[in-house]
């Protein structure tokens, strides 16, 4: 079975179809890519899918368990991390901060009265947030203030937010954009490391080399439907997706 | 900004909170050397612990309430009508003023911490000066209305009356020194580590997995608690209950002072708090419009020096240290 089933969903805004009737299944341990123009309605799928937005029709399934009408921190909790498409990190912090807080939430859970806690129970959760800061490259930067980083060490420091978590799926929209050639390589090596372990992705990505250097599977939205889904080399063959998207004169 | 993750050292800790037990100890005999007078150190020590509490919500959280003045005053009067009906002994007044204070936050903090910046604040304003007109007209019988709540005993700490400044200054003290050492504690455990949090970025923290509305809840309360605490012992001091304690104005000169101090230091709203009260005694004495004055100082501060006092001296110490050559990180 699909660790994640996303089957049928619809969502509009206004009279404006952002998502038609969209299957999509995941399964665990695949590298998963999403791609399309924009427009297409990809980030409106992760936030059907992350509690964002709550879909008009259709039902979205995470290991067995719905999670249409769950808050944001409640598919959190459920094991579904994700990466902003601009970075979602907390500024005035340091890093290692940014990544305690989220190691935290995954030893407190979403709610816990710790508020007279002595400071020294957090020694194990800044470590693990060290190990994640190591994980994207970060180890240099511990104390660093996030607001100071630049922007591909910002996302990299999302990225360790996210593997703090310790989430079974991890989405990631677009997680190389506005990144130098060096550092795109760096996080798809990072990335490559963490499917090999058999953590399940999401990548909503444009950059194609990015893509096939990164998902077994391939699904193609183009304005809200789903019209193809299969291995890279499929994709690549298939008809309708030159006419959409790949073979169009501007990508 | 007090971090849960360096501020381990326990000795550290100690000294800081030795210092804090000097302040409080001195406080009564240092007032009368620079122109106050001692019983300015009951009034100090109330609206530091009110400044606190005000500081754990918005310094840490980031939502600025403008309606303090309802915990402040509730509990005042919650606690001075257990004195008149129910017992002079100050234990169940204290307890019973800071339970109503409390319940009061769990009513207004349900009820506006769905809304954020000015809409918060314009909602937290319009739930205290509701709680203001009702003990103003419908409810006088009880809380005696324009004149304030009068007819108060003194309290009784098993058997001593705390009539005068000089007896209830001691245990208002122990109570200050009590509530800065929570505070501090909250501000070093995990859960000050999220209150930052939520001021930084709500939607990354809930995207962590933290229920951002549970948390905020609870910081709305704890900061309910403490002005709680503050404003009844203010009132079996004063054994008067004015009206004005839940106007609105009261709420305003808590933001103020808290300003003034530096918000989400802890100890810059409290000397925020003493600064201002010291001004409006010793000033007010001889300049009429010292009103004008404090505002004037209050729009200083929020131009030239918004991180308050504590940013001041924080300045002035980068400043010495780097003339003479020192360390500044020490």
């Amino acid at each position: 079975m699909a660790l994640l089933d996303v089957h049928s969903v619809s969502k509009s805004f206004g009279g404006l179809a952002a998502l038609s009737n969209v299957d999509l299944q995941v399964e665990a341990g695949r590298a998963h890519a999403i791609i399309g123009p924009n427009g297409a309605g990809k980030s409106t799928l992760v936030n059907t899918i992350t509690g964002r937005e709550i879909p008009d029709t259709g039902t979205v399934t995470f290991d067995g368990a719905p999670l249409v009408g769950c808050q944001p921190h409640e598919i959190v909790q459920r094991g579904i991390a994700r990466v902003f498409q601009t970075p979602e990190i907390f500024h005035d912090m340091s890093c290692v901060e940014n990544v305690t807080v989220a190691a935290l939430a995954h030893r407190d859970g979403a709610f816990k009265l710790n508020f007279l806690q002595h400071p020294r129970k957090l020694r194990a959760q800044r470590e693990s947030a060290e190990n994640c800061l190591a994980r994207v490259g970060l180890q240099d930067k511990l104390d660093a203030r996030a607001e100071h980083l630049s922007r591909g060490d910002k996302r990299r420091l999302e990225l360790a937010i996210c593997l703090a978590n310790q989430p079974r799926l991890l989405l990631l929209d677009e997680p190389t954009a506005g990144m130098a050639q060096h550092d795109t390589q760096g996080t798809v090596e990072v990335l490559r490391d963490l499917a090999r372990e058999g953590m399940t992705q999401i990548v909503i990505e444009h950059d194609m080399d990015v893509v096939f250097s990164l998902a077994e599977q391939i699904t193609v939205l183009h304005q809200g439907s789903v019209i193809a889904s299969g291995s890279p080399d499929a994709v690549r063959e298939n008809e309708a997706v030159h006419e959409a998207y790949l073979g169009g004169a501007h990508e | 900004m007090i971090n849960p993750l360096r501020s381990e050292s326990v000795q550290r800790e100690a000294a800081v909170m030795a210092g804090v037990v000097a302040v409080f100890a001195a406080l009564p005999f240092a007032l009368p050397l620079i122109g106050g007078y001692g019983e300015l150190a009951v009034q100090m020590t109330a609206w530091a612990i009110f400044a606190l509490g005000f500081d754990l919500l918005v310094g840490f959280t980031g939502f600025l309430s403008f309606g303090h003045a309802a915990f402040w005053g509730v509990a005042m009067y919650a606690s001075c009508l257990s004195l008149i009906h129910l017992t002079p002994n100050v234990i169940p007044a204290l307890i019973i003023g800071v339970v109503a204070g409390t319940l009061v936050g769990m009513l207004i903090g349900y009820l506006t911490l769905r809304r954020y910046g000015i809409y918060f604040a314009i909602l937290t304003l319009a739930f205290s000066q509701m709680f203001y007109f009702i003990a103003l007209s419908p409810l006088q019988g009880i809380t005696g209305g324009d004149n304030g709540l009068t007819g108060i005993p003194n309290p009784l700490f098993f058997g001593t009356q705390l009539g005068d400044w000089h007896q209830i200054y001691p245990m208002m003290a122990v109570i200050a020194v009590g509530a800065v050492y929570v505070a501090r504690r909250v501000a070093r455990s995990p859960y000050g580590l999220i209150l930052r949090a939520i001021r930084s970025n709500e939607t990354r923290l809930q995207y962590t997995g933290v229920n951002v509305r549970g948390y905020r809840f609870v910081a709305f309360l704890l900061s309910g608690a403490f002005a709680s605490l503050a404003g009844t012992m203010l009132a079996m001091y004063e054994t008067y209950v004015p009206v004005q304690s839940l106007f609105w104005a009261t709420s305003g000169e808590v933001v103020m002072m808290s300003v003034i101090g530096g918000l989400g230091t802890l100890f810059g709203p409290m000397i925020g708090a003493g600064v201002v009260l010291y001004l409006e005694n010793v000033l007010s004495a001889s300049i009429e419009q010292w009103l004008l004055i404090l505002g004037a100082i209050f729009m200083a501060f929020v131009i030239f020096l918004p991180g308050g006092i504590v940013e001041g001296v924080a300045r002035l110490r980068r400043l010495v240290l780097s003339r003479t050559g020192g360390d500044t990180n020490a």
